[in-house]
């Protein structure tokens, strides 16, 4: 939310240059989801609903609970993106078939776009935003990806790195022919694959998987 | 996506009760229009619901099945493997002993879709995934008797590269697009099921059903029933078998043609071949034949090749696809001709 | 361990500066344009044609409308009236935007597969997907011509269609031809293929009165914001574009498409913001793509190498109204000194979208052509092909016998030969082999027209030696962002890493569109000149602090607006800048010079002498493309246009049922990108070269570069591996199996 916040200023900042009166503040976010204090654990098998009812639901997310009440239908990656202001998990082509939206569910990689909202209900779902420290320091993976030029659009950059990230701790990243088949459910049109394999070689010593 | 109630079930038996008190038209229409639909990974499912090419009313949730021990556990003895059918395909294809003593099961779950994919994907899913057809995938192509009985087939005389070769019928060509099933087919494996009336367990070979002319229905299981677990017998030639995959790119595409085989061999000479074929059929394909071909013989140049002339004498090849018969015989031979000179 | 992704730079080359937006992009920060949270918006979704020709005779909505949280539904019952007649991109005398002149939804008729029929507006992205889905037009449906061959195309002559064409040719190539010591003298094909950049194309419209706020991925802001302007019949000072980060565009986001206008006038009616993101095949309609194209190339010369004949014609796929047409033979015309040459490029109007331009659009497909067919006439010959390409170098193009401004192709194959091993490569076709793997290894020529547009940025400094450059320009993923903030800081005198700079939105300077490889010259043309009037004010003061410079100035900031045009143009194309058109010039359109950056590829690939699947073992790309600015961001982009290239040779084609004019492989499964496993070792060699006469920075550009000729150098690879000559893309197992 910093972030955009200041994008938002900047925004303004330059039509203040330009001496245009409007302002883009409308465009803000009237509210913040804010997490709420509610255990996760129980609410989570008793998730149904029927056809056309909105679903209320709690998901655990980077760490956090959140609440939200949902069309059955929404995806993970849609709840993550339209509902939770998490839009770092992209949407590049909404049927599995390019892992733009990986995030980690119970500590695995999978795709958020064929995950419905409910299905992750109970579970502990890191998407691009909970990878950074608490003090805002980078994962080792996410300035490797900096240091070896690993994107050019960086669209499909945190699919990558959530990627990148379990492939490392799954023990599939021996050399550079086991990172190239497990990072080849991560398409990147720009191709910077080779900077990618870099990457990853370089960080996870520092994941202490060398 | 057309709306859907959804319910989470905690165990098989509640699945199957659910299942039974919810599907109003059982069996009378194609599996993509049951009216109620478990869901596991949702690869394949939340795929088609978006496409609308499968609208199921109810989704049963038996991700979250709690007592999923045996559900999705991999068990290894002296009898065979025994897998759980909620077990992920990354786990399979990673477990010790299916790398060890069944490497084709192992690499035709490690040589599928994406590292993701796998993680979500159970293989009782896996087994039942829909075909690629774009004809079928696609709800504003009309033509389609598996999407839409008694349609027709744009793929006929459309775009049919990626169609088979083997077991198609002048209602269908769709291509049977997945890879674990050749390695049960061809280890002969027996597929467990539960029903509201309790479970069965039969032959893998008769779960899937050649088009003919209800290509709508593609498995033999009743409405209701849900896979539960897979098992392989222990055989002599488990050890000695593995998964080729030919496909366009290097990753994380489906097959254009691919070979199950394994081989039990004494001096030098095939004892019992088994073969399974992917990517040219309508269903997982066993080449009975061709394997019968083989006893006896030394495995070699012209043994390998006499059995895939065996194997394809049956093809029949459309405007695109014509390709895939030669692509095929080139397959299995090489299979073969691998798997008896692999190390064990 | 070294680090290759920045390479060492050479002489005439800036430093490997890691992208100043890095960290927004790894840490899921930056805001692409679907990302920007919008206050209670409605989602829009397509409803698209499933008939290529023919008219709707009546929609049967009420299936549709029942969807719960459905708002409306826009047909051309409704919408006819939104949108003004366009003028096509680059195609006509007057200021065009758009990427076709087909306008949907103006009327019941359809002129194409995937056409937009209908926008459904509602709550929810689930529900105005599903309603959607649910549009039932009734169609009065015509058989469609699909593509070269099929009935009903006509022909037409590109030359007559545009004044811009001329086709190239010089003494006479058919005589030639026919008493020539050697010859050959194919035909080729390449494929349709559409760009499909992993993000989505998404418009966010938002009104606020009069004012329009267009949140969109665009390679041309000030251009998306004329264009929506033209459809609309707005103020073009009422239209706002901002498009801060763009997830990959490849040429699909540089012309105004259908959509965005709608979305704007749906938006505008419902008074409410609107989002739209589309499906992925959606994509495959939404934006434009590479035409399919069948050429014929016939090449003769003396025994010696040297070219006698060049004849080169291509064909080329476009809608019924738009006469839209790449016409690479003004590039392949260029390459080799050739006395003889004779070329004609016509379109074939089909029943389908007009097309538009992708990476290299002119270059890819004809270069393709030309340097297959120079690898078969090496071979015809006996000689080397890096020795035809010698034999036949030249520093003076034949056409017009205009001077290279600069021209480094034999370094560059000498640069990249070397560190291939190219000496080492067994000249017998189907005689080097590793295992079961047939081993084969190909050459190609690279080459891109030297671009530039007019262009303008604003600099400020502060005293405190920080800097913020704001230029209009868009960063697809070049790394504009950073290029830029190189340029001002080599010009200043200050840290790179202490200028801001701003792109990407249509309230800054003008700039030219992210496309034809000319951002980087552009702009930084135009930063240099802002920061050369800011250091002319600071002159004549002898401090070295550059507060006390301040002080004695009186100021608290400097600021200077700078505008520039290539060398020798129009000023008049800072007027056409202003009006969102981008006067690119270069390449070999000038009076007086041709400039072009060039490359050489060497690429080893592996066949599987049974089952004959292509892999690519190893590329090496050496390239010259003047000033580099960041070898960095240059060696990605090389690499990434490599990469490219080998979707294009090996898997890449959208394929059409002939029989309704239709794609059918819309998604990412079945229309096939490489994926990370198909890229093995791969060297990118930057090649030192100074040209001082493209532009007042001596940067030729590389976005485009890397993907000419890579297809060419994996087909002659493919035939070195198995005496097979593919000459027909993408090159597939299929081919092989014979």
């Amino acid at each position: 939310m910093t972030q955009f916040l200041k994008y938002v200023a900047g925004i303004q900042r330059r039509q203040m240059l330009y001496g245009t009166a409007a302002t883009l503040a409308f465009l803000l976010v009237s509210r913040v989801v804010v997490a709420r204090q509610k255990p996760v654990g129980k609410a989570a098998g008793g998730i149904a609903h029927e056809a056309g009812d909105k679903v209320d639901l709690v998901l655990d997310i980077n760490g956090q609970e959140r609440h939200l009440s949902l069309d059955g239908r929404t995806s993970l990656l849609d709840a993550l993106r339209d509902h939770l202001d998490l839009t770092g998990s992209k949407k590049g082509c909404d049927h599995g078939q390019c892992g733009a939206c990986t995030v980690h569910v119970d500590g695995r990689r999978v795709l958020s776009c064929l995950t419905l909202a409910s299905m992750a209900s109970g579970k502990k779902i890191t998407t691009i935003e909970g990878l950074a420290g608490p003090d805002g320091g980078l994962h080792p993976m996410q300035a490797a990806f900096i240091e070896h030029d690993a994107f050019q659009c960086g669209y499909c950059t945190p699919g990558q790195i959530m990627s990148a990230v379990a492939c490392v701790e799954e023990g599939h990243a021996d050399d550079a022919a086991e990172i190239r088949e497990y990072m080849s459910g991560n398409i990147c049109r720009c191709a910077a694959y080779p900077n990618i394999v870099a990457a990853i070689e370089h960080a996870k010593v520092a994941m202490g998987r060398a | 996506m057309q709306p859907f109630a959804y319910t989470r079930a905690h165990s098989v038996k509640e699945a199957v009760e659910i299942i039974h008190a919810t599907d109003k038209a059982p069996g009378s229409k194609a599996e993509g229009d049951a009216q109620t639909q478990f869901i596991a990974g949702g690869t394949t499912l939340i795929d088609l619901m978006k496409l609308h090419v499968v609208n199921p009313a109810r989704l049963v949730d038996i991700g979250s099945i709690e007592a999923q021990r045996e559900w999705s556990s991999v068990t290894a003895d002296k009898h065979g493997l025994h897998l759980g059918a909620m077990a992920s395909m990354a786990a399979v294809a990673e477990d010790k002993d299916v790398l060890r003593d069944y490497p084709v099961i192992a690499q035709s779950l490690q040589l599928a879709a994406s590292a993701q994919l796998r993680n979500m994907a159970s293989l009782g899913g896996n087994v039942l995934q829909r075909t690629r057809c774009p004809y079928f995938r696609d709800v504003s192509f009309t033509a389609c008797n598996k999407r839409n009985p008694g349609s027709g087939c744009d793929a006929l005389h459309g775009v049919n590269r990626q169609h088979a070769v083997l077991g198609g019928s002048d209602a269908c060509i769709a291509t049977y697009p997945g890879d674990f099933a050749q390695s049960l087919i061809a280890l002969d494996a027996s597929v467990h099921v539960a029903g509201a009336k309790g479970t069965r367990t039969f032959p893998f070979a008769e779960l899937h059903r050649q088009p003919a002319e209800t290509p709508h229905v593609e498995t033999t299981l009743r409405p209701g029933e849900l896979i539960t677990g897979f098992i392989v017998p222990a055989a002599p030639w488990t050890r000695r078998s593995a998964y080729l995959k030919i496909r366009d790119r290097a990753s994380y595409a489906f097959a254009l043609a691919s070979a199950a085989v394994a081989l039990d061999m004494a001096d030098g000479r095939v004892r019992q071949a088994r073969i399974a074929l992917g990517g040219l059929a309508t269903v997982p394909w066993r080449a009975k034949d061709a394997e019968a071909s083989l006893a006896g013989k030394p495995l070699d140049e012209r043994s390998a090749a006499e059995a895939a002339e065996i194997a394809f004498s049956q093809a029949n090849p459309r405007e695109y696809n014509a390709f895939k018969v030669k692509l095929g015989k080139e397959t299995l031979t090489r299979a073969l001709l691998h798997v008896a000179t692999m190390e064990i | 361990m070294a680090n290759a992704a920045a390479p060492e730079p050479k002489e005439n080359m800036g430093q490997p500066m890691p992208r100043i937006d890095g960290r927004l992009k790894v840490t899921g920060g930056a805001r692409y344009p679907s990302d920007i949270r919008l206050k209670e918006p409605v989602y829009a979704a397509l409803a698209l044609s499933s008939i290529a020709l023919g008219s709707i005779s009546r929609f049967r909505l009420d299936a549709a409308r029942a969807v719960a949280g459905v708002i409306d539904i826009f047909t051309h019952e409704t919408l006819s009236d939104a949108i003004k007649e366009q003028v096509m991109m680059g195609q006509s005398e007057q200021a065009g935007y758009a990427a076709s002149t087909i306008r949907p939804l103006q009327s019941a008729s359809i002129l194409h597969d995937g056409q937009i029929i209908a926008i459904v507006v509602a709550d929810t992205f689930e529900a105005a997907t599903e309603a959607a889905r649910l549009v039932a037009p009734e169609y009065d449906a015509r058989t469609p011509s699909a593509t070269f061959g099929s009935d009903g195309v006509t022909i037409e002559e590109a030359a007559k269609i545009s004044k811009k064409h001329e086709d190239p040719k010089i003494g006479d190539a058919e005589a030639a031809l026919r008493t020539a010591e050697v010859k050959v003298d194919n035909r080729y094909s390449t494929p349709v293929q559409h760009h499909n950049p992993i993000e989505l194309f998404t418009t966010s419209c938002i009104w606020d009165g009069p004012k329009l706020t267009i949140f969109e991925p665009s390679q041309t802001a000030h251009g998306l914001r004329f264009g929506v302007a033209q459809q609309l019949g707005m103020n073009p000072d009422d239209v706002h574009v901002v498009s801060s980060f763009i997830g990959g565009a490849f040429g699909s986001k540089g012309a105004t498409t259908e959509r965005t206008a709608l979305i704007a006038a749906i938006a505008k009616k419902l008074d409410r913001p609107v989002k739209f993101v589309s499906s992925r095949a959606d994509a495959f309609f939404v934006s434009t793509y590479r035409a399919e194209t069948e050429q014929r190339v016939a090449l003769a010369a003396s025994r010696d190498g040297k070219l006698t004949a060049l004849i080169h014609e291509g064909h080329e796929v476009t809608s019924r109204p738009d006469g839209y047409f790449v016409g690479g033979t003004d590039t392949t015309t260029r390459m080799y000194a050739c006395p003889n040459i004779s070329t004609k490029v016509s379109v074939v109007h089909a029943d389908r979208k007009t097309p538009g331009f992708m990476r290299a659009p002119a270059e890819m497909p004809y270069m393709f052509v030309l340097e297959s067919a120079m690898d078969e006439l090496a071979e015809t010959l006996g000689i080397d092909p890096v020795e035809l390409r010698r034999i036949n170098d030249t520093q003076i193009e034949p056409i017009k016998g205009l001077a290279f401004t600069s021209r480094s192709l034999m370094p560059c194959f000498d640069a990249a030969a070397a560190a291939f091993r190219w000496s080492e490569r067994n000249r017998k076709p189907g005689a080097a082999r590793d295992g079961d793997w047939l081993i084969g290894q190909g050459c190609a020529t690279s080459c891109y027209p030297t671009m530039v547009a007019p262009a303008t940025a604003r600099v400020s400094l502060m005293p405190d030696g920080t800097a913020h450059v704001e230029t209009a320009a868009q960063d697809v993923g070049t790394g504009t962002y950073t290029v830029v903030a190189q340029m001002a800081a080599e010009r200043l005198g200050i840290d790179a890493r202490h200028v801001k700079v701003t792109l990407g939105d249509s309230k800054l300077p003008p700039a030219p569109v992210s496309g034809g490889s000319n951002v980087t010259a552009s702009v930084c043309s135009a930063v240099a000149k802002a920061c050369d009037a800011i250091n002319e004010k600071l002159r004549g003061s002898n401090s070295q602090n550059l507060a006390e410079q301040f002080r004695r100035l009186g100021v608290s900031e400097l600021v200077e607006y700078a505008e520039t045009v290539a060398p020798g143009a129009s000023p008049e194309g800072i007027d056409q800048l202003y009006k969102g058109i981008s006067a690119l010039g270069g390449g070999p359109k000038l009076k007086d010079r041709i400039q072009y950056a060039f490359g050489a590829q060497f690429i080893e690939v592996a066949v599987h002498s049974r089952t004959r699947e292509i892999r690519v073992r190893r590329m090496t790309g050496a390239f010259a493309a003047g000033r580099i600015m960041n070898t960095r961001t240059a060696r990605s982009q090389l690499m990434g246009g490599m990469i490219g290239g080998i979707g294009s040779a090996l898997l890449e084609a959208t394929e059409i049922d002939r029989r309704y004019a239709r794609y059918v492989n819309k998604n990412l499964a079945d229309y096939e990108v490489p994926v990370n496993a198909d890229i093995e070792a791969l060297d990118v060699i930057l090649v030192p070269e100074t040209d001082d006469k493209v532009n007042a920075v001596g940067v030729k550009g590389v976005g485009e570069l890397g993907i000419v000729g890579t297809a060419a150098a994996v087909a002659n690879a493919v035939y070195n591996a198995t005496g097979i000559r593919v000459r027909d893309l993408p090159i597939r197992l299929d081919a092989l199996l014979t």
